[in-house]
């Protein structure tokens, strides 16, 4: 998506035909952002500021910014920053679930779990699992590797995007993604063990010979 | 984790790229090679597997929202602001 003008590029575009373009390209993903706000501050009235602070500060830096660049990783990028800047630190609702957050060892651990492969039993039991199950996996795993899965796997972005939007190379997008991916699979498989839908004993293997 | 055979692209390689082949990030060779690679290996395609079933359960758990009512509209008027004439205002002649 780029700012479709058919002006010069050098041409000074008056106010009004900005706040035009503006309102023509960047108002269609307003669902997308609030969608991602939600998930964010956990708070509908936050996540309503959040988007509205984030069109206006889109909207005020609208004039430098450069045509042909993504116009809607640059608001998922904006929204991003925002929230970390003004709003993680001072939320209306403390971050419940802060507390279960992983650790950075606690997720390397979750990680090394799976080195000896996945059995065929798992994947098929992680199906079984409910919608809360899954996101209540998600919100455990910590918030870069969780916003770098929500964006590649809801939103689509591609890990350039996503690079953009997260302001950090594409190598550490794509350990981010996959890491996350990593995490998560372990997460619901404990999940699934708990209510009885996975063998306890992960030590048979179905085919294969793990090393 | 390798099911213990020889392949041309090794097992950690391609366990460590299976995210970004899974979701076209890699280029068209390397994805040869793991395509091969998978097709050879029968823990690898197994990871393939659990990776993509993890995609699939975060894309169903995530429900698209939209955005409340009115926020549209108060967006517009953030925006209209800076416009010396509103086009949108219902009331203008």
């Amino acid at each position: 998506m780029e700012v479709s003008t058919d002006e010069n590029p050098g041409e000074e575009l008056s106010d009004a035909q900005l706040a035009s373009i503006f309102e023509a390209d960047a108002l269609e993903f307003v669902d997308q952002l609030y969608g991602t706000a939600l998930r964010l501050t956990r708070n509908p009235a936050d996540a309503e500021d959040l988007v509205q602070d984030t069109y206006a500060k889109a909207f005020a830096a609208f004039r430098s910014f450069r045509q042909g660049t993504n116009l809607r990783a640059w608001l998922f990028r904006i929204l991003r920053n925002t929230f970390i800047n003004n709003y993680r630190k001072a939320q209306r609702q403390p971050l419940s679930d802060s507390a279960n957050e992983l650790s950075d060892s606690q997720l390397l651990h979750l990680e090394q779990r799976s080195a000896g492969g996945v059995r065929s039993a798992e994947i098929e039991a992680l199906e079984l699992l409910g919608d809360d199950d899954i996101r209540a996996a998600l919100e455990s795993i910590p918030e870069d590797f969780r916003t770098a899965v929500f964006l590649a796997d809801v939103e689509g972005f591609s890990y350039k995007e996503i690079a953009e939007i997260m302001e950090t190379p594409v190598g550490t997008v794509m350990s981010r993604v996959h890491r996350g991916r990593k995490a998560l699979r372990e997460l619901l498989a404990d999940y699934a063990r708990d209510r009885g839908l996975l063998d306890a004993d992960p030590s048979r293997e179905d085919g294969g010979d793990p090393t | 984790m390798s099911c213990g055979r020889p392949h041309a692209t090794p097992c950690t390689e391609v366990i460590a790229s299976l995210s970004a082949y899974i979701d076209g990030e890699v280029g068209a060779e390397e994805y040869r090679l793991i395509a091969i690679h998978m097709s050879e290996c029968a823990p690898c395609e197994r990871e393939e597997h659990a990776v993509r079933r993890v995609r699939a359960l975060v894309v169903r758990a995530t429900s698209r929202v939209s955005a409340p009512e009115g926020l549209r509209a108060r967006i517009r008027a953030t925006i209209v602001d800076y416009d010396s004439n509103p086009r949108e205002d219902g009331e203008q002649g």
